[in-house]
């Protein structure tokens, strides 16, 4: 089982920062995924610097392992009262989840999270713990046991409370109305991905808002447990040459989606297993080679100036329509990615004659393989051949 | 008369060392010779690694000829010789 999880927010009308903060960590060694959404008080600089503070402190307890009832415990029992409102700096909702199923959820002042499963809404039983310093705080925790197909929506009040006082909606959205409308969407698109769904829930939530102005920040993290889609690229020739052919059916045998990325290595592939290559100029963008296309291989592109280009675009988080751009949208659209990475280096990449410096591809490979891990939460595995 | 091929590298190689400015072959091939030549890009064609004249790149194929260093004029003028003989 994998665990989609993603977060789409909307600012505050007006506002130029977020006052919600979303922060989570994958443990691929664990199976294991922690997240955490937090609301500070009030909207702005000042409520964004409380929940970045709520829920970076959260997630730096979980990921050391911390109990997360405990973590958050010290959490509640901490943060301050503010002075002019009298009510807590900022609220959290925080999850602590592993691919067997097993869960953790802790809430304090964040709308109850929804549990969807088989299109109903599960309730389940919770244990109350009351903060020692503060009556008027009490922590909601829940240990759960998630089955593949199950959602798990946690929001910020500013989308249960959207709208409220309108002659639609005098009460606001409320949860029940968040419900109708998730319902609703996974009966259109049972299998939406966390982030597609997520994205559509805040840009609903807008529409219902008085003029599409929105009177909160309004957050909605999604988790979907799933099957993983899983996805193989095979960069660069293997080493020992005999064991070519070897790797060409390892590679055409994987059930997932594959991609090439390198000349060599698909002529390789085209040799030994006789499928001809095609180079499709369509997609030439003119700072990159183009795409090719073979049979029974979803993607095939140059190696390493399309892989130095496609780690630059999953650093800044976006890309260009070319073979990089391409290759950037195979690989997010994957939850585990495997990397076949040949290690014989072509010593013409290395003359010094050549106008641009030329990166190792093993190191362009650990440097996509570690933001993937780290930004984008994918399981990687990389083998050297 | 069987059409004449040409190959234009894309590989990592050819395409830094000017390869990328070939590409505009494919528009000029077919209107100087409609279709007495054909022409597609190629990826890595390895004459990079096998040479050990890896300075020489861009390559472009004609037929079975090499042509090194590839210009544009370069691989115009080997079409000519080749539609001469």
């Amino acid at each position: 089982m994998f665990i989609d999880i993603d977060c789409a927010q909307k600012k505050k009308y007006n506002q130029n920062a977020y006052g919600d903060f979303y922060l989570s960590g994958r443990f691929p060694n664990m199976n294991r995924v922690v997240a955490v959404l937090s609301d500070g008080l009030g909207s702005g600089i000042k409520a964004n610097i409380l929940a970045c503070m709520t829920s970076t402190m959260l997630l730096k307890f979980m990921e050391n392992n911390s109990d997360i009832e405990k973590s958050c415990e010290i959490i509640m029992n901490a943060l301050p009262v503010c002075k002019v409102r009298g009510i807590s700096y900022s609220t959290f909702s925080a999850i602590d989840c592993y691919e067997n199923g097993k869960a953790k959820i802790v809430e304090e002042g964040n709308p109850d999270f929804i549990w969807i499963r088989n299109g109903e809404v599960l309730k389940p039983e919770y244990q109350s713990i009351q903060s020692k310093t503060f009556k008027n705080r009490k922590m909601k925790v829940y240990n759960i046991n998630l089955e593949l197909g199950d959602r798990i929506i946690f929001c910020s009040d500013g989308a249960t409370q959207v709208a409220m006082g309108s002659k639609e909606y005098p009460l606001g959205l409320e949860r029940s109305g968040l419900i109708k409308i998730i319902l609703n969407k996974l009966e259109q698109e049972p299998e939406i991905s966390s982030m597609d769904l997520s994205n559509y829930l805040v840009k609903q939530i807008q529409l219902i808002a008085p003029n599409h102005n929105l009177k909160d920040d309004t957050s909605i993290l999604s988790l979907y447990c799933r099957n993983p889609r899983e996805s193989l690229i095979f960069t660069g020739p293997p080493y020992h040459q005999e064991k070519d052919s070897y790797y060409a059916k390892t590679f055409m045998e994987f059930k997932g989606k594959k991609a090439i990325s390198g000349g060599t290595t698909a002529n390789i592939i085209s040799r030994v297993l006789n499928i001809p290559v095609y180079t499709d100029l369509s997609t030439n963008s003119g700072k990159l080679p183009a795409i090719s296309r073979m049979e029974g291989v979803d993607l095939v592109t140059e190696g390493i100036l399309t892989l130095t280009k496609t780690l630059e675009y999953l650093e800044d988080g976006s890309s260009q329509n070319d073979a990089a751009g391409i290759l950037m949208d195979f690989l997010l659209d994957s939850d585990c990615i495997n990397f076949l990475v040949g290690a014989q280096m072509n010593k013409a990449h290395y003359d010094p004659n050549l106008p641009i410096e030329i990166e190792i591809r093993k190191n362009v490979i650990k440097q996509i393989a570690k933001v993937l891990e780290e930004k984008y939460l994918k399981k990687v595995s990389v083998q050297f051949i | 008369m069987e059409k004449i091929k040409v190959q234009v590298c894309t590989g990592t190689t050819c395409f830094v060392m000017g390869g990328s400015n070939l590409q505009e072959l494919n528009s000029i091939i077919p209107e100087k010779y409609g279709d007495k030549v054909e022409v597609a890009a190629s990826n890595c064609l390895g004459l990079c690694s096998i040479q050990w004249e890896y300075s020489k790149a861009p390559y472009v194929k004609v037929d079975e000829d090499v042509v090194s260093e590839a210009t544009v004029e370069k691989v115009l003028e080997a079409i000519d010789k080749k539609l001469e003989n």
